[in-house]
């Protein structure tokens, strides 16, 4: 069955803790929401096939703990990821702030250079929001990222997101194209100069 | 799915973190963070001898550093799901599932623990099937070499 697969992707999920990392995983993948989701403990992994125009990729998603207490071996999980999602809760102020410190980590971290990041605004159902869209749209832009807000909640956004993503990895072979070498369908698509960031939002309905 | 039982630690991470605890370790002062970073390690490196170090570690904090036991618990599991003893890795994620009973990430991973039980059962029974088959042949063989020494 894995023939059909056109790749496999490594996704990596960050973020300061609580901001829901894990539920919009959970959410992802198995279309579930637990309200009292438990603190993860170092890392986490979940797979998902995905259907994008017509091909199938397999998503390996590392999903990382945001306690401080693992904030030093959680990186060493950020080798050779092909696209990153930020997290964080808008109704949490700090959380959106401290964006800055994990996009310098990934940076830093990250051994792609060119690795698709998404940032997602969280927990968009609940009405003590602090963040406005507007500014994390303008955040996203200032740093070229890809920008959706999301509620793990009641699912608003979060497909879309994961789709979205890929689609942008999918549209950028040199991220994985060596990982498939049979596949050259998509070589052609190197000759399209790139999307200039933050071109596709996800809109929420 | 098995990916948190066969991903391995780089050969730097060990390093890095294995010189910080013998720092601490040569000074008689090793916080719970350096022995758990170095634990953590040890236990997803390729070599058995590193994990059951690891363990011997994650252990020993467990039942000093009251603060971390369900990250040691759910380590103690992993470290011995590695070394293929499942019985020991169940025995720990029981316990920590008797204590919170929802945790998806553990009930993850006694469920891929539990699938490898049972491939790796299934094929125990294969091998020891194959080898009676093998015993039959030789002793049939061995009747019907009898049974031309005979004539």
């Amino acid at each position: 069955m894995d023939s059909d697969i056109l790749t496999t992707l490594k996704i990596l999920i960050i973020g300061e803790s609580g901001v829901g990392k894990s539920s919009l995983l959970l959410r992802f993948t198995e279309d579930n929401f637990d309200p009292e989701q438990t603190l993860t403990i170092g890392v986490d992994f979940k797979t998902k096939r995905l259907n994008i125009n017509g091909d199938t990729v397999k998503l390996a998603i590392w999903d990382t703990a945001g306690q401080e207490r693992f904030r030093t071996l959680t990186p060493s999980y950020y080798r050779d990821a092909q696209g990153a999602i930020l997290v964080y809760d808008v109704c949490n102020r700090m959380t959106f702030v401290k964006l800055e410190n994990w996009l310098s980590e990934l940076e830093m971290y990250s051994t792609k250079s060119n690795i698709i990041k998404m940032i997602i605004g969280n927990k968009i159902d609940r009405e003590e929001r602090e963040v406005s869209r507007d500014e994390g749209v303008i955040f996203a832009r200032k740093h070229q990222t890809l920008f959706v807000e999301t509620s793990a909640k009641t699912k608003d956004g979060v497909q879309c997101a994961f789709e979205e993503l890929v689609e942008k990895i999918i549209q950028t072979p040199d991220l994985w194209d060596s990982y498939s070498p049979q596949n050259n369908v998509h070589v052609g698509l190197k000759d399209h100069p790139e999307d200039s960031s933050c071109s596709g939002y996800c809109d929420l309905l | 799915m098995n990916d948190l039982l066969n991903e391995v630690v780089s050969p730097e991470d060990l390093q890095k973190f294995e010189n910080i605890y013998h720092q601490q370790l040569y000074k008689n002062d090793v916080t719970p963070k350096a022995q758990f970073e170095y634990a953590w390690c040890l236990v997803r490196s390729k070599y058995p001898v590193d994990i059951k170090k690891g363990l011997v570690l994650l252990q020993e904090l467990f039942t000093t550093h009251e603060e971390g036991k369900r990250d040691y618990l759910f380590y103690l599991a992993l470290g011995n799901a590695r070394l293929k003893q499942y019985r020991q890795a169940l025995n720990f994620l029981n316990a920590f599932l008797n204590i919170e009973p929802n945790n998806s990430q553990v009930i993850g991973l006694k469920n891929v623990i539990e699938k490898k039980m049972t491939q790796e059962g299934l094929k125990g029974i294969a091998i020891t099937g194959g080898a009676i088959v093998a015993l039959g042949a030789v002793v049939s063989l061995g009747i019907s070499l009898l049974g031309a020494a005979k004539k």
